[in-house]
């Protein structure tokens, strides 16, 4: 059994004249220390997916259908006080700006300690060692120091740091960590990252990496999850969707990428941009972006389809390998 | 530390000075002294020795630095209307004021504080929305009238009538609609402590605090609705951020992050806000006091402008002038300490 | 092309506010009584069954009158009397003209103010930026209210009480919409420094336009909404500003009363029992203040900038 299944999770937004729907029917597995990754433009629903896998979304949005299966047990269906045992506990989550995720007024060991608080019975002085030591495994250089700063003292390197430590310091099975390294200096962004990966190896921790850094998660992730307007597009083992992309709009991602563009020439780029959630058009929500579509994908929405070890929605590549079918049944 | 101190109080001085020279100059443009000391009887010449003698007849800035340094020293002139030092009348109507001042804060602060949070807690609870709605009319309700209700309803008294004296309901809610009246809307009372100096105090006795309810209560009901609004309207933006919804992935009980993730957070504007807000109370004191005739600095101002008796007058702008400087700078002082991300430089970090 | 875009912009946000107008009960009922109590008084002459400054229609024995409900009370005093013998009724009606006169009229003052000082502070930035921002400061922390009654006693103390009486209206307008120009110049100010930093004003800085071309024709129409929503309230403030001067004696005379001058006369007789002279024209400024508050509070919401630009 997977540690974190997903299946067919529906998150909408109430507003005035009808809910929104911001994630459509996605599911995906998560097996416990693996890495997986999950891709998309800003509005493709990444961050309401993380949120919502703690049942963490902020009204008007709620969670309409589907089941987060964590070792068995529906997150979705929770009570609020069952739910607070698994948070920080179970699952911690790393937010993408670490300037804004620490309490500007509580110091840094006042929001370790009463994160061990919480799930622990431990006093202060103990809860303050555990922190200190993890303090040390995020290498922050004098850590002792830190405890009793305040956030702003801290460099934002330091402080996404700090926040590795908060999310290891209950040896949690799952880590989400919403583009961890997006807010900080480009210098720093690979250091923090590699650092969260070894700790997570070191720990056996699962993670779940959310980025529209195509790169980073090829680096990374065992598996990837593509995001579109809501809903999964393609998912599979990383290395296949990389050197094989069947979606046009993953394979559109991977030729954006900065590597895969030849020095002196224009960066490829997709065309038009994300819907957003108040007008996401009928049929497959990328046709209007998308070099294929046709009449059908205007109008039905594609399911998805097996393509190696690979899920895709897309009409194109279902009638390509019927198309491949058809041909190996007429020569065999 | 040292830097942030010297800065503000320098702002403070600067403040001062501008009151000073608008004082100095109503006392210029209003006041003629001459006529008060010796009024019509005296020839022209005698009036123009007196003149020079009084100095009147020097440059402005001479004559500005003359009254500010008899400021200074604490001489703000002597009042026409009470021959005695402006100074000395002040003082023996502040005392009066400022319990005024402070029991009104305290009603404000026991009550804003619960309410505001409870109404951004559960925003579409029943009561929440019944405080709003409360608070909205009465930020409507002038101060005054707020007062003058309260005397019809507590010290006059109302007689219901409406409903059928005959049966047993009807007697019961004209009962219940009517009020008895009787409490006092008039002075502080007879029955003051003498604390020091000039500070003659109605909070230790029951008569002294009976005379003190309605002056309060109707002083309180023009801040409260505004820092009931202004608490709820910081607390659901502060309950918004990213490091609200991190204490919650944390697995933190609901009663810490409200109580002391959000509210610490609510409370450093809400401190700067309110140190305006007391300054601000100090004007609406000139109505209270003139409804419920309680002898403090507000009513004086305002027979010292209807006496126009320049000397009080200008001396209330200077005392009223350096209470408010004080206090905001005790507010900025404060926010200072308590506001971890203020480095006491003088410039946020 | 950025006239077009701008009107249909305009058009837009019309017609959302008319949506939403349409979906607020409260939003509707606070409109058509604010429109009624404008009507009243902008019609009062017509309206008015009597006319209060018309002393010879005044007769001193019909003073203290109850209203036409209560025991004693006079048909022909529908509200009753005040203590000079005037019809309440019809005092109130020219009462609430000249409340509703003074508030908008300090509201256009101080806009045009704030406006102006808004805009130099914001654009001009620097040392003409924090010494009109101090002022702002030092004027606000000693609260408008504090403001006006000072500058309404230097001016009863310069002018006296007879020929202050005459020129009152003007007066408060000038006392109320001096007092409060700073909550307006901060909204423009900062609306300012968010518009400036946007590539439009670039872009016409780039084009050549002059200072004052770009502040009044490029920044200004982008701060109008604000503006509208802080001058709705402000005109609720100017009248309980007018109505606090008044009610001190250092506003409109009792033979051209206003809400608050009728309070102040009435508060004289309610330990004879004659609540009706304060207590209903107090009804009718609570009422009025707190229809343009409801408006304002349902403006603000509507116009949030933030829905827009989120």
């Amino acid at each position: 059994m997977a540690l974190l299944e997903v299946k067919n999770l529906d998150v909408r937004f109430a507003v005035r004249g009808g809910d929104l729907k911001a994630i459509r029917g996605i599911s995906f597995s998560l097996d416990k220390g693996e890495r997986l990754g999950l891709v998309g433009e800003s509005g493709a629903g990444k961050s309401v997916a993380a949120f919502s896998i703690l049942n963490l979304i902020a009204r008007p949005g709620y969670i309409a259908g589907g089941e987060i299966l964590f070792e068995g047990r529906n997150l979705a269906a929770m009570s609020e006080r069952e739910l607070r045992k698994i948070r920080g506990d179970r699952i911690a989550m790393i937010f993408q700006d670490p300037m804004m995720t620490l309490n500007p007024v509580l110091t840094v060991g006042t929001q370790m300690v009463e994160a061990l608080k919480a799930h622990r019975r431990i006093s202060t002085a103990n809860a303050r060692k555990i922190a200190l030591e993890r303090l040390k495994q995020v290498q922050i250089p004098s850590p002792e120091k830190r405890l009793d700063q305040y956030p702003h003292e801290l460099s934002g390197g330091m402080r996404q740091r700090v926040i590795i430590a908060i999310a290891l310091l209950l040896d949690p099975e799952i880590i989400i960590a919403d583009e961890p390294t997006t807010a900080l200096d480009v210098t720093i962004q690979a250091e923090i990252m590699a650092l969260l990966l070894e700790l997570c190896e070191q720990h056996n921790v699962a993670l779940m990496l959310i980025t529209h850094d195509l790169g980073v998660v090829s680096q990374v992730s065992q598996r990837m999850l593509v995001m579109y307007a809501g809903r999964v597009i393609e998912q599979g083992p990383t290395k296949e969707i990389i050197n094989d992309a069947q979606h046009p709009y993953t394979q559109g991602l991977i030729n954006a990428l900065p590597q895969m563009g030849e020095p002196g020439r224009r960066l490829f780029q997709i065309p038009g941009s994300m819907p957003s959630l108040n007008r996401i058009p009928t049929g497959c929500p990328f046709n209007p972006r998308c070099q294929f579509a046709n009449d059908h994908c205007r109008e039905v929405m594609p399911e998805y389809v097996r393509s190696g070890n690979v899920d895709v929605a897309c009409h194109e590549v279902a009638a390509l390998i019927e198309k491949e079918k058809q041909l190996q049944e007429e020569q065999p | 530390m040292l830097a942030f101190l010297v800065q503000r109080i320098g702002q403070a001085m600067l403040v001062m000075f501008v009151i000073s020279v608008i004082a100095f100059s109503i006392q210029d443009g209003l006041g003629d002294p001459l006529q008060q000391m010796v009024g019509q009887s005296v020839s022209a010449a005698e009036r123009v020795k007196l003149r020079d003698d009084l100095g009147l007849n020097d440059s402005i800035v001479v004559q500005y630095a003359r009254f500010a340094g008899k400021a200074v020293q604490g001489d703000l002139g002597t009042s026409y209307f009470y021959g005695e030092p402006t100074l000395d009348v002040i003082m023996e109507h502040l005392p009066a004021t400022l319990e005024l001042v402070i029991a009104a804060s305290l009603m404000i602060a026991f009550l804003s504080v619960p309410i505001g949070v409870y109404a951004a807690i559960k925003p579409r609870a029943w009561l929440s929305k019944f405080f709003m709605g409360v608070s909205t009319v009465g930020i409507s309700i002038p101060v005054f009238l707020t007062a003058i209700v309260l005397i019809q309803l507590f010290s006059i008294g109302v007689t219901v009538d409406w409903f059928p004296d005959d049966t047993g309901w009807g007697q019961w809610l004209n009962g219940a609609l009517s009020t008895n009246g009787g409490m006092p809307s008039y002075g502080r009372g007879d029955d003051l402590t003498h604390l020091f100096g000039t500070w003659y105090s109605g909070f230790f006795s029951e008569n002294g605090l009976l005379h003190l309810l309605l002056p309060a209560v109707s002083l309180a009901s023009i801040m409260l609705p505004l820092f009931i609004r202004l608490i709820r309207a910081e607390m659901m933006e502060v309950l918004q951020s990213d490091y609200i919804r991190y204490a919650q992935a944390k697995g933190l009980a609901p009663r810490r992050i409200h109580f002391l993730h959000a509210l610490k957070n609510t409370m450093l504007p809400v401190i700067t806000v309110g140190g305006v807000q007391l300054g601000i109370m100090v004007a609406y004191t000139i109505l209270t006091e003139t409804v419920f005739q309680w002898p403090g600095v507000g009513l004086m101002f305002l027979e010292a402008i209807t006496r126009s008796d320049i000397p009080l007058i200008v001396a209330y702008l200077m005392v009223v002038g350096l209470v408010f400087v004080i206090t905001n700078t005790v507010v900025d002082l404060i926010y200072g300490l308590v506001n971890p991300t203020v480095k006491l430089t003088g410039k946020k970090a | 092309m950025s006239t077009a875009t701008l009107s249909r912009w305009s058009r837009f946000r019309e017609s959302f506010l008319w949506y939403s107008f349409k979906r607020d009960k409260i939003a509707i009922v606070s409109f058509v009584v604010f429109v009624l109590i404008v009507a009243a008084g902008v019609f009062a002459p017509l309206l008015a069954p009597a006319d209060p400054y018309d002393l010879t229609q005044i007769n001193i024995m019909n003073s203290e009158l109850p209203p036409m409900w209560l025991d004693g009370g006079d048909p022909q005093f529908p509200l009753g009397t005040d203590a000079q013998g005037r019809d309440l009724l019809s005092t109130i009606l020219y009462g609430t003209r000249v409340s509703l006169l003074i508030g908008f009229g300090a509201v256009l003052l101080q806009s045009l103010l704030g406006i102006l000082f808004g805009l130099l502070a914001g654009y001009l930035g620097g040392r003409v930026d924090a010494l009109l921002m101090r002022v702002a400061d030092v004027q606000l922390s000693f609260s408008t209210l504090m403001v006006a009654i000072i500058v309404g006693a230097v001016f009863k103390a310069s002018f006296g009480n007879l020929m202050f009486g005459e020129i009152a209206i003007y007066m408060l307008i000038l006392i109320i919409g001096v007092a409060e120009w700073p909550q307006i110049a901060r909204t423009v100010r900062a609306s300012v420094l968010a518009e400036k930093k946007k590539e439009y004003v670039d872009a016409a800085k780039v084009m050549g336009f002059r200072t004052n071309r770009i502040m009044f024709r490029h920044i200004l129409p982008n701060t109008l909404s604000p503006i509208f929503v802080i001058g709705t309230v402000q005109i609720a403030n100017a009248i309980i500003s007018e109505a606090a001067l008044s009610f001190l004696g250092l506003g409109m005379p009792e033979t051209q009363p206003s809400l608050g001058s009728l309070i102040k006369s009435g508060f004289d007789y309610i330990q004879s029992g004659s609540w009706w002279i304060t207590l209903i024209p107090g009804l009718v400024l609570v009422v009025l203040v707190l229809v343009i508050n409801l408006l304002g509070d349902w403006l603000r919401d509507v116009m949030n900038p933030r829905l827009y630009k989120g």
